[in-house]
């Protein structure tokens, strides 16, 4: 098996290291990565404990597939309960620390406690030291990563920026400077733990039987199954290719989702960020490379991905691609997430558009939104409210029918008036508002499916809820758009015991409904499933979608349906006979 | 003699080729003992793209003092049987690709895993004129 079967336990507040032997039992149930991050956090953590509190715990899990020649399969998963919206967070991370930690010798790494001064953590295969990051603290991820660099030498670091340190609800963690986890305070954990950065190396690697034959089976499977049109836009183009999807479909973000066309969207699609292209880049093992190193004028990124063009170009009035470019780049340093922060800016902009408050930004201002990543995350002069996200943003000021989130985690890039499935995608999203953990987009609206009917998307979104759970969990990366049939032949392999579809799909339900039972413990019902009112009472008025709203009844009978398919009550709460049937 | 050839402007940094040379040579999946070394990695200047292969400039064939390193059927073979485990060959490759083990070493044999499984075409094999 490709499990190294030990996990580090890291305590800040002892300074103690502990090397354990990694759960077998639950690893078999919930594979690695999210879901065996889950299952760690669902026994271990104390119901109802303050997420930015020592009591909090941040794992960082590896899957059966890291550090191997399986194609997709750089991603770590980290998790934590969010100190965003109480639930519980998985988020992905790409780059090359996942392997790097698999070959010092680990599967996992649980963090515990909080240190008393700022630190941050060298793990270099059996030894594991506490450094002090006194002079590292208050630097950006960016200066940090290098002057890591510069002490260590050859490893990978994952730290945080300011906004990690002032534990602000969108704190990403950031490695190899433009890789991200990035939704759901992930970082404020690390900074409230006085955590700034995470460095390892290892030297040793990962054995399995019939090791070449293993390869060339990989190999083969990577030319006909990865490498292929489905797959290869990552390639040529990464997700900037969405944003014309999006234009053409009527769902992409404008003005903080006052509509769903962007008249200028041409100077942020896939061509634009084409023109600006320096090179294309990969995590590891990734045949794909679905990264783009650009740069315009005298900023560079490797970026912008879809959801920054779309929350923080279309979504701001920002058609401006070397503004948008930098304004990623400060947010990569500063460790924000930008979807909520595009999101919590075009969100200020219309309220202070409409009169609501003023926090001096208005539509397609550059020169202001270009001091939003410093304002906010520094809390100083109006980014002061604008670092508390949406939610709260609107509880002090006003305009809660327009604050795009659900459970306080802001709306990502596909308005759900012309996708309801994305609706439905968000409300029951583990961990607030997020498209990753079901994008039915790409089978509806970009696809053969009425995008404006309730009918089948609560199937819809379970399956691919459930597929994408044992996905982030093995771990393969989202691009890879590969069957469950091929990840139970790749897992059968790297297991080396027979898997099938069916039973990776009953293990994607569990670790769905492990992370909904967290939520549950946690006081979370249907009553939080909600979406904004702008979706159900506001229509779209340009393009595809012009005329189009999602009505509530129809919201309501797609999530009472979802209910029902996944043997949950009418308030949403997970049956006991469900619960026996996954071995919860 | 065909010889690896790297070009930077290709690669994505996925180390797909470190996993497949240490995969078929090694029989484990660990990119520090490949035989080679691709990287790309962010300094402050930007994007560096590097890459170190064997070019069989055939230096460690000339200095290994008992001959384990031999050109056979254009390609590079190692005898293990007379190595002395002096290190000479390692210490002397200009490019820095040749392992040095416990017991011998490990040298790129042309074999092309790395170049088969290279998803870019940034490593190929190409005509060297030697010998």
């Amino acid at each position: 098996m490709t499990y190294t079967g030990n996990v580090l336990r890291v305590n800040l507040g002892t300074g103690k290291a502990v090397k354990e032997p990694l759960n077998k039992e639950w690893a078999r149930d919930y594979l690695g990565g999210k879901g065996l991050s889950i299952k760690y956090l669902y026994e271990e953590l104390k119901p109802g404990i303050d997420p930015l509190s020592p009591e909090n715990k941040l794992i960082l899990m590896t899957g059966p597939t890291t550090g191997t020649i399986v194609p997709n399969s750089g991603k770590l998963a980290i998790a934590a309960k969010s100190p965003a919206t109480g639930t519980i967070l998985d988020c992905s991370i790409g780059g090359h620390f996942a392997p790097e930690l698999k070959f010092a010798g680990y599967d996992a790494v649980i963090i515990e406690g909080k240190a008393k001064n700022p630190v941050y953590l060298f793990i270099e295969d059996d030894l594991v030291e506490l450094r002090s990051a006194r002079e590292l603290w208050g630097k950006g991820a960016h200066e940090t990563e290098h002057i890591i660099a510069e002490t260590l030498g050859d490893v990978v670091t994952m730290a945080i920026g300011p906004a990690g340190e002032n534990l602000l609800p969108m704190a990403c963690i950031s490695s190899e400077l433009y890789r991200q986890a990035g939704r759901g305070g992930i970082g404020a954990v690390m900074g409230s733990k006085n955590l700034k950065a995470i460095a390892v190396w290892g030297s040793g690697g990962i054995e399995m039987p019939d090791i070449r034959k293993f390869s060339a089976a990989m190999n083969k499977i990577k030319r006909e199954d990865t490498m292929t049109d489905d797959n290869m836009w990552a390639y040529s183009d990464g997700t900037p290719m969405i944003v014309d999807l999006c234009q053409s479909t009527g769902i992409l973000p404008t003005r903080n989702f006052q509509d769903g066309t962007f008249a200028e969207h041409e100077k942020i699609n896939s061509d634009a960020v084409k023109n600006t292209l320096k090179a294309k880049k990969a995590c590891f093992s990734c045949p794909l490379a679905c990264s783009n190193y650009v740069r315009k004028g005298q900023s560079e990124v490797e970026g912008p991905e879809y959801e920054t063009l779309a929350l923080c170009g279309s979504n701001c009035g920002i058609s401006d691609l070397e503004a948008i470019i930098e304004f990623n780049r400060l947010c990569d340093d500063f460790c924000l997430d930008t979807i909520s922060v595009g999101n919590i800016v075009g969100f200020a902009m219309e309220l202070t558009e409409k009169g609501v408050h003023d926090f001096g930004i208005r539509f397609g201002d550059v020169e202001n939104f270009l001091k939003m990543p410093g304002l906010i995350a520094g809390r100083k002069g109006v980014g002061a409210d604008l670092a508390e996200g949406v939610r709260a943003i609107a509880e002090k000021y006003g305009g809660q029918e327009y604050a795009m989130q659900v459970k306080g985690l802001e709306i990502p890039g596909y308005d759900p008036r012309g996708s309801w499935s994305m609706g439905l995608a968000y409300g029951t999203a583990d961990r607030g508002a997020c498209h990753m953990r079901a994008w039915p987009a790409a089978v509806e609206a970009f696809g053969d499916i009425d995008p404006f009917t309730s009918e089948g998307k609560a199937e819809l979104v379970i399956g691919m809820q459930d597929d994408n759970s044992v996905k982030f969990s093995a771990i393969f990366c989202d691009f890879w758009a590969l069957s469950t049939e091929r990840m139970a032949e790749i897992l059968s392999l790297l297991l080396e015991r027979e898997i099938d579809a069916a039973e990776l799909t009953k293990i994607g339900e569990r670790i769905y409904n492990l992370a909904r039972l967290f939520n549950e413990r946690e006081g979370f019902a249907r009553k939080d499933d909600n979406l904004p009112e702008r979706v159900f009472n506001e229509v779209l008025s340009t393009g595809f979608t012009a005329g189009k709203l999602l009505p509530k009844k129809d919201y309501e009978i797609m999530l009472g349906e979802y209910y029902r398919l996944r043997g949950w009550d009418e308030n949403g709460i997970i049956s006991e006979q469900k619960k026996k049937e996954l071995n919860l | 003699m065909k010889a690896l050839s790297f070009n930077a402007e290709k690669c994505v940094g996925c180390k797909l080729c470190h996993l497949a040379c240490s995969a078929q040579n090694e029989e484990v999946f660990n990119p520090r003992l490949a035989r080679l070394i691709i990287s790309s990695y962010y300094d402050r200047e930007g994007l560096i793209v590097e890459g170190q292969v064997c070019d069989l400039c055939l230096e460690c064939v000339e200095a290994c003092p008992v001959d384990a390193i031999v050109v056979k059927n254009g390609r590079l073979s190692f005898l293990e049987d007379l190595c002395t485990d002096c290190g000479l060959c390692a210490d002397i490759c200009p490019n820095q690709v040749i392992i040095k083990k416990d017991k011998g070493i490990g040298i790129c044999v042309q074999c092309r895993s790395c170049s088969n499984w290279c998803p870019t075409g940034a490593l190929t094999f190409e005509e060297v004129e030697k010998l």
